[in-house]
């Protein structure tokens, strides 16, 4: 180690030292290109210009007052919450029971089912808005709470189903064993052992089905409606026909609840890493 | 019911899983399969029964463009996700400080904030009053050429959305790599480089294969960001599928270019599955 270490500082070896740090230099670079366009919005918010403008020609809070005062827009959000929970329940409860049918169990058509489990992210996202819209107008739900609920979280099942079945693969079965021989019945020993133990696959399950049908837009752009329009179709509309500046702001707002989320699931790591 | 095969498999087990999969596996087939299959439908028979928007699609020249330029872009887009994203990725999954958690958040955020959002802030940047022309200005060099509604703004917009995919595919793998591998070829003598291309790049191969898949297959059918910064002289498969639709209401042949779509798609996937099982596609 000593050795390598003085020959990487001598001259005859700058290449070496060079191959050291050109991987840092590049994500770095990499870093900033991922971070930079989306930081761009934050002083656009305050921007007191009409149209896309940067750097901002003044800055004011006008158009937050725009956004918290605009009725279309507040919908739009509730619109988007609504869904997003709705979504993440159903997402929650079929593929709960689905994890631990695939993970604990052998059965008969196993293999064929799982490829099924897996279709939803499969198909290109245009590909399954149209095929809702035809569907749900069938069905008279094109618009609706219900249809978008219902279609979000079929897109959502495979990958929350993905992440609580890996939670379950971990999942040391000598715990239930030992609750059960301490006199603890089934249920008691589901709700008091495993679900506990599962609680961090399922809450990241639950916030990737909610974030999902937060952010989905394809889909919400051809079955959503008016009635039931969410942020990422208002966003893309505004984008498309009128470049309201309010879309700085709710972009803004997002952003800086995605930041938020992500360092608290940081903070959790690190101390579920600390208790482990 | 067919009973034991194998251990453990018995007619109980069976029916406990089938109770237990049921639902999710019916509100896929239910709610998922039978729309796709309507698209399907709709691609064979409306307004008129018969495979005249197929042909169409294979005669028509600006057809195969649309197509070809399709691969094309996404090809593009994911060899540029690969080579920026992999020193990133190497970078992380090596180390354990806080850049290692800094580049963490960096890709955390912009996985999870949303495709529209950062297609907007693109939208910005290659504006004509935007960022690049106030630097244009600023030197002197007078009006830069046009990069919005340009086939270059919806590459890049799109590499920049897909990145994180591309670099948590990466992470994902390199993250099991053990680092005592790199030391000892190190310690035997090896220089960095010659570590890295002969015990790390061949180890992270799994990780480029699957976030080039998954990259790609997204890429085809991307919708968002080429509609809102790119242009139809330049178009994808999904702009030219949002135009049938929006300016002339042609539903069955928009169905016939989305089931070719889902066709590559498949086929695409269907290699991987061969080759590498699907569910290890997303880690």
């Amino acid at each position: 180690m000593v050795r390598k270490n003085g020959r990487r500082l001598s001259g005859r070896n700058m290449p070496a030292a060079m191959a050291r740090h050109l991987p840092l230099l590049l994500a770095w670079l990499a870093a900033i290109f991922l971070v930079a366009p989306i930081a761009i919005i934050v002083p656009m918010s305050f921007s007191k210009a009409i149209s896309f403008e940067f750097p901002p020609p003044g800055y004011w809070t006008g158009y937050y007052a725009q956004y918290f005062t605009s009725d279309s827009w507040l919908e739009a959000t509730a619109n988007s919450f609504v869904i997003a929970f709705g979504s993440m329940v159903f997402t929650l409860l079929v593929a709960l029971p689905a994890a631990f049918g695939f993970v604990r169990y052998r059965f008969q058509g196993k293999s064929t089912l799982n490829l099924v489990m897996m279709v939803p992210i499969i198909v290109p996202a245009v590909v399954s808005a149209l095929g809702y819209y035809g569907f749900l107008s069938l069905m008279r739900l094109v618009g609706t709470h219900a249809g978008m609920i219902i279609a979000h979280s079929v897109l959502s099942i495979p990958v929350a189903f993905l992440v609580i079945a890996a939670a379950l693969k971990g999942f040391d079965r000598n715990l239930e064993r030992a609750a059960m021989s301490a006199g603890a019945g089934p249920l008691r020993t589901f709700f008091w052992v495993t679900l506990p133990v599962l609680r961090p696959g399922i809450l990241v399950g639950a916030l990737f089905a909610f974030l999902h049908s937060f952010n989905e837009a394809v889909v919400a752009i051809f079955i959503a409606g008016r009635a039931a329009s969410t942020l990422p179709k208002k966003m893309f509309e505004s984008i498309r026909l009128e470049s309201d500046p309010v879309i700085a702001v709710v972009s803004t707002l997002l952003t800086g609840s995605v930041l938020l989320g992500v360092l608290i699931s940081l903070l959790f790591r690190q101390r579920s890493a600390n208790a482990a | 019911m067919q009973a034991v095969r194998g251990r453990g498999l018995t007619s109980r087990d069976t029916m406990t899983a089938w109770l237990l999969v049921a639902p999710a596996v019916l509100s896929i087939i239910a709610l998922f399969i039978v729309p796709i299959g309507y698209v399907l439908l709709l691609s064979v028979t409306d307004p008129t029964v018969g495979l005249e928007h197929y042909r169409r699609l294979f005669t028509v020249p600006l057809y195969a463009n649309v197509m070809i330029n399709t691969f094309k872009t996404s090809l593009i887009v994911t060899i540029a996700c690969l080579l920026i994203g992999y020193p990133l990725a190497f970078v992380m999954a090596r180390r354990n400080d806080a850049i290692a958690v800094i580049f963490l958040v960096a890709v955390g955020m912009s996985f999870w904030t949303g495709f529209v959002v950062r297609t907007y802030a693109w939208l910005v940047i290659l504006g004509n009053k935007g960022p690049v022309s106030a630097v244009y200005a600023l030197a002197g060099w007078g009006k830069p050429p046009q990069l919005l509604f340009t086939s270059f703004a919806s590459t890049l917009g799109m590499t920049h959305v897909l990145l994180p995919y591309m670099v948590l595919a990466l992470y994902g793998v390199m993250r099991k790599i053990d680092p005592s591998y790199m030391r000892a070829a190190e310690g035997l003598g090896a220089r960095p480089f010659r570590a890295f291309r002969h015990v790390f790049l061949p180890l992270s191969l799994p990780g480029v294969v699957n976030g080039c898949v998954l990259v790609f297959t997204m890429c085809l059918g991307f919708y968002i960001t080429p509609i809102l910064l790119g242009t139809p002289k330049d178009m994808m498969i999904s702009q030219l599928i949002s135009q049938q639709i929006e300016d002339l209401l042609a539903w069955g042949f928009a169905s016939s270019i989305a089931v070719v779509l889902l066709a590559c798609t498949l086929v695409l996937l269907g290699i991987y599955n061969r080759f590498a099982g699907l569910d290890r596609l997303w880690g």
